[in-house]
C-alpha cells in the first residue's frame, strides 16, 4: 500500500512544531550569540516551567474535549491564601505549598461539579471562575500586594544536583503527567472518552467521574505553577498571572493537542510551553519592543493552528470510507449487456 | 438444548409504530442463529433491545435462565453480550490492547500511582488475537489497521469479557474475501466453544452456511424460526418478501416522455462507486434499489455536488455540468431529499415555516439588502405544506421537531417544491413513517412525475420500488448490477442481482 | 427442541396502545406556571424588574429612595448600557451561528487607538517619542489628519468602522476557508491586536480628541430637567440626558441587527448555519460567506462600541475592551442566547445587557468591593447558564410527554 511511503509534505504536517521549535532555535543563536549558551538555555526553560506545568494541566482537560480557562485566576488564588498563611502565620515554605494545592485541587473540584454535576459547558464554567477566582482573590488581599518572606526566594533559587527547583518541579509534572497518561487506567480512558463519549460509556467507562478528574488535574498543576512562579517574583500582586490561561492552552496547542479531543501528550506541551519562552527570550535578546513579543508569539500559534488543519484535511482524505474493497476482492465482474 | 437467550413476545414502539410486534426467539448455546428479514423489517431494533440500546414496551427477555432487562449498552456488555455493530465501537486513537481492556485494566501499585500491568496486557492481548487469528502487535493504533482486522479485535474483546452471546450485525460489509472467510472460521471456533452466537447479514448464502437455525424477520414480526437446514436462498428470499398488498400504493396516474433530464455517463470514483451509467427522463420514476452499503447514498450525494468524483461526467437537460456544488445543483433544478432527515434534512429546532423557506430563501428577497417579503414567503411555505396536507399547528411556531416522521418529510419536500425543481433524488424518503404517511408520500411522487418531473427513488425496501417506480437499477457494491422494466419486474430476481446470486440476467 | 414458531405462541393482546399513554403530565398547574415563566421570552425582563423591585424593598437606603431610584443614575445606567449593547450584539449573531469571538476585546483596542491617531489634535511629545509612529502619523500637533480637521472625525469613526471589519473579516476567512476552530482563530486575533495596540502607543494613551468626536459618546440629543420650574438658571449637572448619541447609536444597531436576523435571508440563513450546518448547505446556503460576514459584523459592533466608549471616556486606549469578554458573552448567554448555535435574539440581549448593568450598579450602590462585585457577577453569569440548561432540559422533556 503506498500510504505507508514517506511523504516529506506529510513529515513536515507531522512534525510542524519540533521543525519550527528548532528552525526558531537555531535562527536566534545566529542572530545574537549569547542565545546559545548553557546558562541561557536553563534560564529560559526555568521561565517555561511554571508555562509547562499548566499547559500540562491543561492537556489533560483539552484531550476529554472540554477547556479550562480559569487556570490563571487559580494560579493566582492559590497563591493568595498560601502568601496570607505564609504571612499571618508564618507557615513554612512546604506546608504553604500544600495549602496551595488544596486550594487549587479544591477550586478544580467546583469547575468539575458545575461541568459534570450541573451539565453546564466547561467554557461558561471557567469563564465565570476565572473572574470569580480573581474577585475573591483581591478581595481576601483587599487589592494589597502581598510581599512573601525570604525563605520563599530561597525555595525558589534553590536547587537539587544544580537542577534549579521550578526546572525540577516542572520536569517531575511532565513526568508524572507522562506515567498517568500513558500508563494508568485512568489515563487511556481520558483519551477514549476525548476521541468518543458515547462508546465510552458503551465500554462501561465511568466518563463522569473520568471527566471530574481532568478539572481536578488541571486545578492541582494551576496551583502548582503559582506556587513556582510566586516562588521567583517574590510577590503576589493583582495582575498575578493574569491572562495565563491562553499560554496553557497554546502551548498545548502546540504540542499537537487537539481542541476537539482525544489527541494530544504531555510532551508536546512541554515542547510547547519552551518555545513560546524560548520565543519570548529570543526576542528580548535581539532587543525586540517589548510590545512585539505577543505579536510574535501570536505569529506562531497561527502557523501552527494552520499546519494543524492542514494535517486535518490530509488525513481526512485518507479516512474516506470505503464500500469496494480497494484490493480487488473477486473477478465477478457484473453482467451487462 | 436450553436456551441461553430465550425472547418472550417482546413489542416495541416507536411514536406508535411498533417497529418490533410481538417476536419470541431462542438462542442456545453452542448455536448460531441467522437473522434475516428486509430493511425496516426491525432486525436493529430488536437487536437493540437485546443490547440495552432500547427497551421494550412489553413482553420479556430471559438470559442464562434470569429475567434480563438491561436498561443501557452498559449493563448488557457486563451480563455477558457483546454487540458488535455494523459501524464499530472502537478508539480510534487508542492501541488495539487498550481497546480491548479499556474498563478493567490489569495493573499494579507503584506508590500513589495504579499502573498498567502492560507486559500482562500485552500478554493477554497476543492470546486473544492469537484466538481470532490476527498477528499484529498489540500496541498498534486502531487508526492504523483495515476494516477487517478492526472487526476482529472487536470479536477479541469480546472473547475478553467472557461473553456468552455474541451478536454481529452485518459484518462482513466492509471486509474483503479472505478477511470474510477468517471471521466465518473465527465464528464456527467460538460455536464450538459453546458460545451463542446471532448473525445479521443481507448474505444469504453466508447465513446459510452459517447458521444452525435461521430467523427471518418482516414488518416487526417473526415471520419463522426453523433449522437452518429447512432453508434454501429462494424460500428465504420469498418469506422475506411476503405477500404484496396492492393498496399500499397509489395508482400511476401518468406514463414517462422521452426526454432525458438526468444523463449520468461513466461516473466512477476509487473505492466508492464504478462506471455508473443512466438516464431519468421526464415524468419517470426510476427506482434505485441496493442493500445497506451497495452505494446508493454515495452516488446520491455525488450528483448532488456534495462528493466528488474521479470520472465520467452529468448532463442535466443537454447540459453538461461543469461545477459541482449543492448550490450549482439547486440552480439547475435538482433536489435532494436525503436519507436521514435529523442530520441532514430538518433544522430541528426552528420553525416549520423556516424550514419549508430555506431553499428558496433568495426567491423570496426584496432590493439589495435582502430583506425578506415575509408575506410572500408565508403564503408560499402555507401553500406547499397545503398542497402536502401537512398536518400542523401553526407553522410559523411550530418547531420541526414536533411533527411525526411523516410530516416532517413532508417539510422536506415542501421546502425543495418552492425551489421549483424538475428532478428529484430521493434518498429512502419512506424510512422510519408509518404506512399511511407513506402512502401520502408515494401519492406525491406520482403527481410530481405525472407534472413532468423526473424522480429518483433510492430505498432499500423492494415492495415500495416495484410498487412505484417506471423501472428499477439495482445496486452492488457500488455499481449498477440489474435493471428492470416495469413489465419485468420480479421481486425474487432483483433481490437476487442485488445479492449478487449467480443465474441473473439483468435487463 | 431448541426452535419455536411464532404460531405456538398465543399472541397476547396488543400492549402497543397503552405504552403510549404516559400518567398525568396535566394536573400541576402550579408548576405549570414556573414553567411557562422560565421558558418566556421576556424571563430576564421579568428577573429585571423583579430584581429593581427587591432591591429597592429590601435596601431602602439604596433603594428607590437612595441613589438606585435618583434621575441621575437611572440616566447614567442607560448610558453605561449603550456601549456593552453594541458589542454584546456582535457576540450574539456569533453565538447563534455557533462560533466564538474571542476577539472583540482587541478590536475594541486597536480601534480605539487607530481612532485617536487619526483624530488627535494635539500631543506631548515626551510620551510618544517612542511610538513606532512618532513623526510619521503622530506628531505633536495631532495625528494623521492634523492638516484638515473637518475631515477627522469623520474619516477616523470610519477608519475605526473599517478596521473592525477588517479583522472580523480574517478571522471569518481563516474559519471557513483554513477549517481552524473558531476558538483558536480568534484567541490568535485577540493576542495579535492587543498587543499591536499597545505597541503602536507603547501603551499610553492619545488623548487631544475632536470636540465633535466627544459628543458622540456622551452629547444630548433630547435633554430633561427634573427640578423646580422657579430658578432661571439651571445647573448643567441638573441637565439629565435622555436621549444622547450613544442612546441613537446604539439602538440603531440593535435595530440594524434586529432587522438583519429577522427580515432577511441572511438572518435566516445564520439560524440555519447554527441549527444545522449540514442541512444548511444542502439546501444551497453559502455558509462560508455567511459565516465570514458574522464575524465581519461581529467586528463593526466592537468598533461601534470603541467610538462610544472612547468618545466617553475622551481617549484612544490600547487597553480598552481588557477583561470586557465575561460581560459581553455574559450578557449574550443570561439574554437567552445559546453557545451551541441556533439559538439567540436581539430582544434577549438587550434585557440580558440591562440586567447586568443593572446587576452592576446595585452592587456599586451597596459600596460592595469592586472584587466581590466581580465575583458576584460571575456566579450570576454561571446562574444564567444553568437557567439555560434547565430550561433545555424542560423543552426537551416537553417534547417527550
Amino acid at each position: 500500500m503506498n500510504a505507508r511511503r514517506w511523504n516529506p509534505l506529510q513529515f513536515v504536517l507531522n512534525n510542524s512544531t519540533l521543525i519550527l521549535f528548532a528552525l526558531v532555535f537555531i535562527g536566534f543563536s545566529l542572530s545574537s550569540p549569547r542565545f546559545f549558551t548553557v546558562e541561557n538555555v536553563i534560564n529560559f526553560v526555568k521561565q517555561a516551567s511554571f508555562t509547562g506545568i499548566i499547559a500540562v494541566g491543561m492537556t489533560f482537560v483539552l484531550l476529554t474535549a472540554g477547556i479550562d480557562l480559569s487556570v490563571g485566576s487559580n494560579m493566582y488564588l492559590s497563591a493568595v491564601v498560601s502568601g496570607l498563611l505564609m504571612r499571618t502565620m508564618g507557615l513554612e515554605v512546604l506546608p504553604a505549598l500544600l495549602v496551595a494545592l488544596a486550594t487549587g485541587t479544591l477550586f478544580g473540584a467546583i469547575n468539575a461539579f458545575f461541568i459534570v454535576n450541573l451539565r453546564i459547558i466547561p467554557f461558561m464554567v471557567t469563564l465565570s471562575t476565572l473572574v470569580i477566582g480573581r474577585g475573591i482573590g483581591t478581595a481576601l488581599t483587599e487589592s494589597q500586594q502581598i510581599d512573601l518572606p525570604q525563605r520563599m526566594a530561597t525555595f525558589g533559587q534553590g536547587q537539587l544536583a544544580g537542577i534549579p527547583m521550578p526546572i525540577l518541579l516542572f520536569a517531575l509534572v511532565v513526568l508524572v503527567a507522562y506515567f498517568i497518561l500513558t500508563r494508568t487506567p485512568f489515563g487511556r480512558q481520558v483519551y477514549a472518552v476525548g476521541n468518543d463519549v458515547e462508546a465510552a460509556k458503551k465500554a462501561g467507562i465511568n466518563t463522569d467521574r473520568v471527566i471530574f478528574m481532568v478539572y481536578l488535574v488541571s486545578g492541582f498543576c494551576a496551583a502548582l505553577a503559582g506556587f513556582v512562579l510566586a516562588s521567583q517574583v517574590i510577590r503576589v500582586d493583582r495582575s498575578f498571572a493574569e491572562g495565563r490561561e491562553f499560554d496553557a492552552i497554546a502551548a498545548s496547542v502546540l504540542g499537537g493537542t487537539s481542541l476537539f479531543g482525544g489527541v494530544g501528550n504531555v510532551y508536546g506541551a512541554m515542547v510547547g510551553a519552551v518555545l513560546i519562552q524560548m520565543v519570548q527570550t529570543g526576542l528580548q535578546f535581539n532587543q525586540v519592543n517589548l510590545y512585539l513579543q505577543p505579536m510574535v508569539r501570536a505569529f506562531i500559534i497561527f502557523i501552527t493552528v494552520f499546519f494543524d488543519s492542514l494535517r486535518e484535511t490530509t488525513q481526512a482524505r485518507l479516512k474516506r470510507r470505503f464500500i469496494r474493497p480497494v484490493e480487488n476482492r473477486e473477478a465477478s465482474t457484473p453482467a451487462r449487456t | 438444548m436450553s436456551a441461553i437467550l430465550d425472547i418472550q413476545s417482546i413489542t416495541k414502539t416507536f411514536f406508535g409504530v411498533p417497529a418490533v410486534k410481538e417476536v419470541s426467539l431462542r438462542v442456545a448455546a453452542g448455536q448460531i442463529v441467522g437473522l434475516i428479514g428486509q430493511n425496516g423489517a426491525g432486525k436493529s431494533t430488536l437487536m437493540n433491545l437485546i443490547g440495552g440500546v432500547v427497551q421494550a414496551d412489553s413482553g420479556a427477555m430471559l438470559f442464562q435462565g434470569r429475567p434480563y432487562a438491561p436498561r443501557n449498552p452498559a449493563e448488557a456488555y457486563r451480563a455477558g453480550i457483546a454487540f458488535i455493530h455494523q459501524e464499530l465501537n472502537l478508539f480510534t486513537n487508542l492501541s488495539i490492547a487498550e481497546n480491548i481492556f479499556i474498563d478493567a485494566f490489569p495493573a499494579r501499585r507503584l506508590g500513589p500511582l495504579r499502573l498498567v500491568d502492560r507486559a500482562d496486557v500485552s500478554r493477554q492481548t497476543k492470546a486473544l488475537l492469537a484466538q481470532v487469528g490476527l498477528d499484529l502487535s498489540p500496541s498498534l493504533t486502531i487508526d492504523r489497521i483495515s476494516p477487517g482486522e478492526r472487526q476482529l479485535v472487536e470479536i477479541a474483546r469480546a472473547l475478553h469479557m467472557d461473553a456468552s452471546l455474541i451478536i454481529l450485525d452485518e459484518p462482513t460489509t466492509s471486509l474483503t474475501a479472505r478477511e470474510t472467510e477468517k471471521l466465518f472460521a473465527i465464528m464456527r471456533q467460538l460455536q464450538a466453544q459453546g458460545k451463542a452466537l446471532i448473525y445479521i447479514s443481507h448474505i444469504l448464502n453466508d447465513v446459510l452456511a452459517l447458521a444452525d437455525s435461521i430467523a427471518i424477520l418482516r414488518d416487526g414480526r417473526l415471520v419463522t424460526q426453523e433449522p437452518a437446514s429447512a432453508f434454501d436462498v429462494s424460500r428465504m428470499i420469498a418469506l422475506m418478501v411476503g405477500r404484496s398488498i396492492d393498496s399500499l400504493y397509489p395508482p400511476r396516474t401518468a406514463a414517462p416522455a422521452a426526454t432525458p433530464l438526468l444523463e449520468v455517463q461513466g461516473l466512477s470514483a476509487k473505492g466508492i462507486v464504478e462506471n455508473i451509467q443512466f438516464t431519468l427522463r421526464q415524468g419517470e420514476v426510476l427506482g434505485l434499489f441496493g442493500l445497506m452499503g451497495s452505494g446508493r447514498t454515495e452516488l446520491a450525494r455525488m450528483l448532488f455536488g456534495m462528493d466528488s468524483f474521479e470520472q465520467g461526467s452529468i448532463v442535466i437537460k443537454g447540459q453538461r455540468l461543469t461545477r459541482h456544488s449543492p448550490r450549482e445543483s439547486i440552480r439547475r433544478h435538482i433536489a435532494f431529499v436525503t436519507e436521514n432527515r435529523r442530520e441532514e434534512g430538518l433544522l430541528m429546532n426552528i420553525n416549520i415555516a423556516d424550514n419549508i423557506a430555506l431553499v428558496a430563501l433568495p426567491e423570496f428577497a426584496r432590493t439589495t439588502l435582502q430583506v425578506l417579503d415575509q408575506g410572500r414567503m408565508m403564503s408560499a411555505a402555507r401553500s406547499a405544506a397545503g398542497v402536502l396536507q401537512l398536518k400542523s399547528g401553526d407553522i410559523t411556531q411550530q418547531p420541526a421537531r414536533s411533527l411525526s416522521g411523516g410530516n416532517q418529510q413532508k417539510v422536506v419536500i415542501a421546502r425543495w417544491l418552492l425551489a421549483e425543481p424538475s428532478i428529484f433524488i430521493m434518498d429512502e424518503p419512506t424510512r422510519g413513517i408509518d404506512v399511511g404517511a407513506k402512502y401520502e408520500i408515494y401519492s406525491i411522487i406520482d403527481a410530481l412525475a405525472a407534472q413532468g418531473s423526473a424522480i429518483l427513488f433510492i430505498s432499500s425496501e423492494l415492495e415500495e420500488l416495484t410498487g412505484m417506480c417506471d423501472r428499477i437499477l439495482v445496486m452492488s457494491r457500488g455499481e449498477i448490477y440489474g435493471e428492470f422494466a416495469r413489465s419485468n419486474f420480479h421481486a425474487e430476481n432483483i433481490l437476487r442481482a442485488a445479492f449478487r446470486e449467480e443465474g441473473v440476467k439483468p435487463a | 427442541m431448541s426452535v419455536t414458531t411464532p404460531s405456538s405462541s398465543p399472541p397476547p393482546p396488543a400492549l402497543s396502545g397503552l405504552a403510549l399513554a404516559q400518567p398525568g403530565a396535566a394536573g400541576r398547574p402550579r408548576l405549570a406556571f414556573w414553567r411557562r415563566l422560565l421558558l418566556s421570552d421576556y424571563f430576564v425582563l421579568y428577573l429585571t424588574v423583579f430584581l429593581f423591585v427587591s432591591a429597592a424593598i429590601i435596601f431602602p437606603r439604596i433603594g428607590l429612595a437612595g441613589t438606585l431610584g435618583l434621575p441621575t443614575n437611572i440616566s447614567n445606567q442607560f448610558l453605561n448600557m449603550w456601549p456593552l449593547l453594541a458589542v454584546a450584539l456582535g457576540q450574539t449573531f456569533v453565538l447563534i451561528i455557533g462560533g466564538i469571538d474571542l476577539s472583540q476585546g482587541s478590536v475594541m483596542a486597536i480601534t480605539s487607538v487607530i481612532g485617536a491617531m487619526v483624530m488627535s489634535t494635539t500631543l506631548d511629545p515626551a510620551m510618544f517619542d517612542k511610538s513606532p509612529v512618532w513623526g510619521s502619523i503622530l506628531t505633536a500637533e495631532g495625528g494623521l489628519l492634523r492638516a484638515s480637521p473637518e475631515l477627522a472625525v469623520p474619516l477616523g469613526v470610519l477608519a475605526m468602522l473599517l478596521v473592525g471589519a477588517g479583522i472580523g473579516f480574517l478571522n471569518g476567512f481563516a474559519i471557513t476557508k483554513f477549517r481552524i476552530a473558531p476558538f483558536m482563530v480568534t484567541l490568535v486575533t485577540m493576542t495579535f491586536f492587543s498587543a499591536f495596540a499597545l505597541w503602536l502607543t507603547q501603551s499610553r494613551n492619545i488623548s487631544g480628541l475632536p470636540e465633535e468626536f466627544l459628543r458622540l459618546g456622551t452629547g444630548d440629543i433630547i435633554s430633561v430637567y427634573l427640578g423646580p420650574k422657579l430658578e432661571a438658571q439651571i445647573a448643567r449637572r441638573d441637565i439629565l440626558p435622555a436621549i444622547a448619541y450613544p442612546t441613537v447609536i446604539a439602538l440603531g444597531l440593535a435595530l440594524l441587527a434586529q432587522v438583519l436576523l429577522k427580515n432577511t435571508v441572511f438572518g435566516r440563513q445564520m439560524f440555519a448555519i447554527g441549527t444545522n450546518r449540514r442541512a444548511a448547505q444542502i439546501s444551497g446556503v453559502p455558509a462560508d460567506r455567511v459565516v465570514i460576514l458574522v464575524y465581519m459584523f461581529s467586528g463593526f459592533c466592537a468598533a461601534v462600541s470603541s467610538i462610544l466608549y472612547s468618545a466617553r471616556l475622551g481617549i484612544g486606549q490600547p487597553s480598552l475592551g481588557n477583561n470586557l469578554m465575561l460581560d459581553i458573552i455574559g450578557a449574550a448567554v443570561i439574554g437567552g442566547t445559546s453557545l451551541f448555535g441556533g439559538k439567540g435574539s436581539i430582544k434577549g440581549t438587550l434585557f440580558g445587557v440591562a440586567f447586568f448593568v443593572l446587576l452592576l450598579n446595585m452592587l456599586n450602590a451597596a459600596r460592595l468591593s469592586p472584587f466581590i462585585i466581580d465575583a458576584v457577577k460571575g456566579g450570576v453569569i454561571l446562574l444564567a447558564a444553568f437557567l439555560d440548561v434547565a430550561r433545555a432540559r424542560l423543552t426537551s422533556r416537553e417534547q417527550h410527554a
